[in-house]
């Protein structure tokens, strides 16, 4: 019979539904599963709520700075692809959203990034922000977030190549990000050249780290 | 010894900012003091004395930076989130505090300020 034959890991049963193997193996590498999924969630959160909906306002209040606007959109939309590379992860591991998109937002690993004038969202502009203004909200949310992932991408190396995997693809997208709103920012504000190697993306929000291509679609 | 090492809490003779002295005590049981400027925040003094202390928003939002103060006065008005809480329970966010007396501060003080807000039912990351 099968269950004469015990699973090798001794720790999940023969056909056992309530523990994962995917799991226990990351244990066995010496990552505490449980905080690290508490980390997923705060960076997802921080995609979420604090950049990809306040990212919304920001590119709204960039009129007249076309350029600006959609490189804004490129990564607003980047954003919200990492909260959904992210969110199966979160749950493979054992963990859930909070049932309450208000607490998921209260807990996120970065600051909102609030459109400057706005006493962190309490009121509309009194005046309307700059351009160098809102490249600074972007400039600084882009830092914390790649603080955020390499921290993940630490925990995870030689450990749990998946989620490492996942960090990594995300983290390279932040490091581009940073290096655009340097390169608007320096001669928005300080009339200098930061070259940061930005080439528009294929299309707006492309993800070409993070987005996950279906098979069926030849990886395209 | 510097003019500012001599006379903490005073201004420099150039007429620049005061400075005051920072103890940091490190979980291996060690402790430095190091010059902090008043218009420094806290962490960055400590750095520059070479100690490795953690941080990550460096926007005094994530908790990362925590300390528990021990004793002094201090500045958090640049802190994105910081609550009045969070000084009665003895907890600064050292990436954005600025000294303005002489401090003594016990680092790697996250998980106690996550758990300190949560009992009051103040948000908090919980992954730190």
């Amino acid at each position: 019979m099968a269950n004469d034959k015990p699973h090798a890991t001794g720790t999940v049963a023969y056909g056992d539904v309530d523990r994962k193997v995917g799991i226990e193996v990351l244990r066995q590498q010496g990552i505490n599963v449980e905080e690290l999924v508490e980390k997923l969630i705060d960076n997802a959160a921080a995609e979420f709520a604090s950049t990809y909906y306040y990212y919304s306002i920001l590119r709204m209040y960039l009129a007249g700075h076309e350029d600006y606007k959609e490189i804004c959109e490129d990564a607003r939309l980047e954003d919200r692809q990492h909260y959904e590379l992210i969110l199966p992860r979160i749950y493979e591991l054992g963990g859930s959203l909070p049932y309450s998109l208000h607490e998921f937002a209260d807990r996120a690993g970065c600051p909102a990034a609030y459109l400057p004038g706005t006493d962190n969202g309490a009121h509309p502009p009194a005046e309307e922000p700059t351009a160098a203004d809102i490249l600074t909200v972007l400039l600084e949310s882009e830092r914390c977030a790649i603080r955020s992932w390499l921290e993940i991408c630490q925990i995870t190396a030689g450990k749990d190549p998946r989620t490492y995997d996942l960090a990594s693809r995300i983290l390279n997208e932040e490091i581009e990000h940073e290096a655009w709103f340097i390169e608007l920012l320096a001669m928005e504000r300080d009339g200098k050249v930061r070259p940061s190697g930005h080439f528009r993306r294929g299309f707006p929000g492309e993800a070409p780290y993070s987005r996950n291509r279906p098979f069926s679609h030849g990886g395209l | 010894m510097s003019p500012e090492e001599e006379h903490p809490g005073r201004p420099t003779p150039s007429g620049g900012p005061a400075t005051y002295q920072v103890t940091f005590e490190l979980p291996d049981g060690s402790s430095h003091t190091v010059p902090a400027r008043a218009d420094e925040h806290v962490l960055d003094a400590g750095r520059r004395a070479g100690l490795q202390l953690p941080s990550r928003c460096e926007q005094g939002w994530d908790l990362v930076c925590a300390v528990r103060v021990l004793s002094g006065e201090f500045d958090q008005s640049d802190s994105r989130r910081y609550f009045d809480q969070d000084r009665e329970a003895g907890f600064a966010l050292i990436c954005t505090a600025k000294p303005r007396s002489d401090m003594r501060v016990r680092t790697h003080q996250s998980r106690a300020m996550r758990d300190a807000r949560r009992a009051r039912g103040l948000p908090a990351p919980r992954g730190v």
